[in-house]
């Protein structure tokens, strides 16, 4: 009770104190420096019409880098916590004819608009990020609905890296053809799609990058599903 | 031509994603290859190292092309090429000491979380934005809370775990305080953070910059949010042990530093600074005291790293060029010698099963080279003179005097009275307590050692060629002007 009495006393200090903060800080005032600029240039230097998907690859690609790695290292650490030399699903039982049938019907539906999601990331609303989620979304319930399902790990763990190798590659091109690490060549250089801007085949190295970071994300939380689904085997052991 | 220096972010990055296509060519072609890309690593810090210095001008970094603050910059100036060059080398050295210490499965996951880690180092000391900072904060953090629990005992799923609660609230208080600061001034650039400072309203500066270094006070082992340290230290990898104390906490003591040194403009600024000299003096006498109790090895240098985390705290705390100076000098001395000690018991571990002090007696007959290496680290430490350590406990004290602050005298000489307790008590049970059999010890281990323990007389006997660097690298901090200079800023202004 007076753990409890202290912990909510506590609290409101602090958000009596983060409050006084907040009062001085002018939200949705226009007090964008540096946020008018990327709304005024966006489209003749980047190619993109989706100005956050151009601050999120082209102007501040540097954090969506460190984004990816970050998930990469989530899947990472979890393949190496939970590694066992044998490993099986645990599912008790087969799922009802029902919910099978509908997972084979719904999955190349969700696998499409998934990546629809991330190749339209310079025109529409998502990106890399989501698109990704939702192709992992389909394998995710392949795994519910079936009892034996598995990914294949020969293709799966090399496909991860790859992704990750080609957005790195990508960037040290830019740092050759231009001299910037994660430079827009394609853009900037050699002028690609200029004439179509709004269109799919514009915005320079933008639709790559995320169809890269799509194939990353999908296949990195796979992974975790694919690493926490399952158990060792009863009575085996190592 | 300075704008390859951002091949050591792409470098690291693109071994970690190489490795599980490596994985099916060959698996026990995967630590030659950690090996190789840690080495390359070095090459490319030692030349940055080397241009920034000959030259005097920081090589500034522009991701994707485009000018700060509508891009990211990276800002390598004279401490992060030092620090980015120490990182790189401390990385290399425990690529050698895991290839002998690693036999826990997967070592293909082992060798990219290690990989990324030193990465998150690297970009933390070497970025000139705020968020970018965070990226790679988060990028650290989450390697070494996955590293920490690597041994997969229950101890390191315990330790990972208080460490993973704590950090995750870190970077939360960190993420606010980011929020707070780019709703106030519009930019997320540290340069243009440290241009516009003056404008911002002291309030809202001082909730900002108390949730900032509250939320890098978890990586930087700093009291109250410390308490993951000593187990994580005790229960992870020895490698990554050592890394930890050498480079990940230097990581995060120079981001606070440096925040703290390009907001000074604000008017609410001293407040800050009083709280970090009580977080760091509080540090200080709490890990002391610990770590006299401790009758685990590795768990007393753990406690005994954190101790020398205050001292460097308290000295940033000063506000003063020479408090930066010191601390800085400080931060390069303790990652030599704490390379050195964490090493050498990893080692002892790892040959003797077990680090408590009873696995100690008789150590200076059973592993000679070992003892002799944990010895001079320990006197090091104590500050004696002729050792590197004295030289910066020296500054240290020189800086308190000068800014006026008695207290962190007494601070410091009253912590090394207690170092010395349970160091010489380590020092007497290794060389004059016990028997037992020489056992033979490995020779590029020793030789590791036996160069680290080169590197720590030599500081101590000539000191000046290292303090000139150091001083340049403290300029780098202390010195705003000359730094939102350095980077382009191109015209967006209020």
């Amino acid at each position: 009770m007076v753990k409890r009495a202290l912990a909510i006393i506590t609290l409101l200090l602090i958000g009596f104190w983060l409050a006084k903060g907040l009062v001085g800080v002018p939200f949705g005032e226009d007090k964008m420096l540096v946020g008018e600029y990327y709304l005024e240039n966006v489209k003749e230097q980047t190619g993109a019409v989706n100005a956050v998907t151009a601050v999120v690859v082209n102007y501040r690609g540097f954090d969506t880098l460190g984004e990816v790695t970050v998930l990469f290292i989530a899947s990472t650490g979890v393949g190496a916590l939970l590694w066992r030399r044998k490993k099986e699903r645990s599912a008790k039982s087969e799922g009802s004819v029902v919910l099978t049938a509908g997972a084979k019907m719904l999955l190349p539906f969700i696998m499409l608009f998934g990546a629809y999601i991330f190749v339209h990331g310079h025109l529409t609303p998502g990106g890399g990020f989501p698109g990704g989620a939702t192709v992992a979304t389909a394998f995710l319930m392949l795994y519910l609905a079936f009892k034996e399902y598995e990914i294949d790990h020969k293709v799966f763990e090399p496909l991860e890296g790859l992704a990750g190798v080609g957005y790195v590659t990508v960037g040290l091109i830019g740092l050759a053809i231009g001299g910037y690490f994660l430079f827009d060549w394609i853009w900037q250089t050699w002028q690609f799609g200029h004439e179509n801007i709004g269109r799919l085949f514009s915005a320079g190295f933008i639709p790559i990058i995320y169809t890269l970071i799509g194939i990353k994300v999908g296949t990195e939380l796979t992974g975790i599903v694919d690493n926490m689904i399952k158990e060792e085997p009863k009575g085996g052991g190592q | 031509m300075s704008q390859y220096a951002a091949l050591l972010i792409a470098l690291p990055l693109m071994g970690a994603f190489l490795i599980p296509i490596l994985k099916k060519i060959s698996r026990s072609a995967i630590m030659p290859f950690l090996a190789f890309v840690t080495l390359v690593q070095t090459g490319i810090a030692a030349w940055v190292f080397k241009e920034v210095y000959t030259t005097g001008k920081p090589i500034i970094i522009m991701a994707g092309g485009f000018r700060p603050p509508v891009g990211i910059n990276l800002y390598i100036g004279h401490f992060a090429s030092l620090f980015v060059f120490i990182v790189a080398l401390v990385s290399f050295l425990m690529v050698i000491f895991s290839m002998k210490s690693i036999k826990v499965e997967p070592k293909d996951k082992y060798a990219m979380l290690f990989l990324l880690l030193m990465l998150g180092a690297t970009g933390m000391i070497a970025t000139g934005d705020i968020f970018n900072l965070f990226v790679f904060m988060e990028i650290t953090a989450i390697s070494a809370y996955a590293l920490t629990a690597y041994n997969k005992s229950g101890e390191a799923s315990d330790a990972a775990m208080k460490y993973i609660i704590l950090g995750g609230i870190g970077s939360s208080f960190f993420l606010v305080g980011i929020a707070l600061l780019y709703g106030s001034l519009g930019t997320l650039n540290l340069a243009q953070i440290g241009q516009l400072a003056q404008l911002m309203d002291p309030t809202v500066a001082q909730v900002a910059l108390g949730l900032i270094v509250l939320g890098l006070a978890v990586e930087a082992e700093i009291f109250p949010l410390n308490a993951w340290a000593p187990d994580a230290y005790q229960a992870a990898p020895h490698p990554i042990t050592t890394m930890f104390s050498a480079f990940v906490v230097k990581a995060s003591l120079y981001a606070m530093a440096r925040i703290l040194y390009l907001t000074s403009a604000v008017s609410s600024w001293g407040n800050v600074l009083n709280l970090l000299i009580i977080l760091g003096t509080l540090t200080v006498i709490i890990g002391e005291l610990s770590a006299l109790r401790q009758t685990n090895v590795k768990r007393m240098f753990a406690y005994s790293s954190i101790a020398q985390v205050g001292f460097i705290a308290v000295g940033f705390a000063l506000g003063t060029q020479a408090g930066v100076n010191a601390s800085v000098f400080h931060m390069v001395n303790h990652a030599i010698v704490k390379a050195l000690m964490f090493l050498a018991v990893g080692y002892v571990a790892l040959e003797l099963g077990g680090v408590s002090l009873e696995d100690f007696r008789g150590l200076g007959k059973r592993m000679p080279l070992t003892a002799f290496a944990i010895t001079v680290g320990a006197i090091s430490i104590i500050g004696i003179p002729l050792f590197n350590v004295f030289w910066s406990k020296m500054q240290l004290v020189m800086a308190a005097l000068e800014a006026g602050k008695t207290g962190v005298i007494a601070l410091i000489l009253g912590a090394s009275l207690v170092e010395a307790v349970y160091y010489i008590r380590l020092i007497h049970t290794m060389w004059f307590e016990g028997e037992g059999e020489k056992i033979g010890e490995d020779t590029l281990l020793g030789t590791i050692m036996l160069l680290l323990v080169a590197l720590v007389i030599i500081i101590g006997i000539y000191p000046d060629a290292v303090w000139q660097i150091v001083q340049k690298a403290g300029k780098d901090i202390f010195d705003v002007a000359s730094y939102v200079k350095n980077v382009p800023l191109m015209g967006v202004s209020p």
